[in-house]
């Protein structure tokens, strides 16, 4: 009889995994009632119920879903609904970009499923857990489980909002939960000039292109951080 | 081209997005700029989505309107240098922003 072991990395990991889905919850709190909206408006177009629900697994990116239902429902061309779509999700090759690194080595399957799950929540939740020292595999498990655990919250608001109809909480500003944790994020994070620069440069540029056609201020900003970052001399304090 | 066809084509090309870099990190050597350049990412995308989330969410060029959500930051801020931890943002920012929303007319 051969003997079983039980690796004892195991309870860590499902324990990453928990503290990776916990550090979702504020984001779920943010996200959840735009995802009820999005299942109103598609149950509200003028297409197939299922098919705006479907925006949700297939584009999984929440503004431009918005755009895809809007655009579709007021009958725009196919071709300019994709090409407005792709554009908002711009920023998703600066994101695998940045988390590139961190997934080296992985098998070509977690890979494929992991870049599936990358979007706002899950970049910010998993990067940060990137960054802390200690093993890669557990932090690939944390951000599986902030990943997963947005991925299902995402698709069961989508289909709340579209089967049940959603009355927001507006009294509880959640619209403001996730610019304030993002504020928590990046406090700690500005100990050196470049970040600071980046940080402050994105900011300033969000804000301005707030209006920006086809939603590219977010992608403006970021790149506009980036550079303004790398005008500083390595190493600057 | 039908709304299925489009909904598949926009997630398949945003599906294209989110694994392009990771694909060809394993093929490509990054440049050295280009690899300091993607360690500001992360803040610099976390610094746009808040700013661009609290400019969404703050009706126009009011100043009534952006105190809330400006005071908001400012406590979180505070918060988060005085505790150190991350959290403390939203444990008293959104107090905050429910105060002052409630006392200074928008």
């Amino acid at each position: 009889m051969t003997a079983v072991t039980v690796a004892p990395i195991r309870g860590v990991r499902g324990g990453e995994f928990a503290a990776g889905a916990r550090a979702m919850v504020p984001w779920l709190a943010g996200v959840t009632p735009f995802g009820l909206v999005i299942g109103v408006s598609a149950a509200q177009a003028d297409i197939p119920t299922l098919a705006g629900w479907l925006t949700g697994p297939a584009i999984y990116a929440g503004s431009s879903q918005v755009a895809a239902i809007e655009m579709l429902d007021a009958g725009t061309a196919p071709v300019v609904v994709v090409i407005t779509a792709l554009v908002i999700n711009l920023r998703l090759i600066l994101y695998s970009g940045a988390i590139a690194a961190h997934w080296r080595g992985t098998p070509r399957w977690w890979r494929a499923m992991a870049a599936y799950l990358l979007i706002d929540p899950s970049f910010v939740v998993g990067i940060d857990r990137y960054q802390r020292p200690g093993d890669r595999s557990d932090a690939h498990t944390y951000y599986l489980g902030g990943a997963i655990t947005l991925w299902v919250g995402w698709l069961l608001a989508i289909g709340a909002g579209a089967t049940l109809g959603a009355q927001l909480p507006a009294a509880l500003h959640l619209e403001f939960v996730i610019p304030l944790y993002l504020v928590g994020e990046i406090v700690p994070k500005l100990g050196d000039r470049a970040t600071r620069r980046a940080a402050l440069t994105a900011a300033v540029v969000a804000v301005v292109a707030i209006s920006a056609p086809m939603h590219v201020g977010v992608v403006l900003a970021i790149v506009a951080g980036l550079v303004a970052a790398l005008t500083v001399k390595e190493g600057s304090r | 081209m039908n709304a299925w066809l489009v909904i598949v084509a926009a997630g398949l090309g945003s599906y294209v997005f989110r694994i392009s870099m990771v694909v060809l990190a394993d093929r490509v050597t990054m440049p050295r700029q280009l690899e300091r350049a993607s360690t500001f990412v992360a803040p610099a995308a976390f610094a746009a989505l808040a700013a661009g989330g609290i400019a969404a969410n703050t009706a126009g060029v009011d100043v009534a309107a952006w105190t809330a959500p400006l005071g908001a930051v400012v406590v979180a801020v505070i918060a988060v240098r005085l505790t150190g931890r991350p959290y403390a943002a939203l444990l008293a920012g959104m107090p905050t922003l429910w105060v002052l929303t409630a006392v200074v007319p928008a």
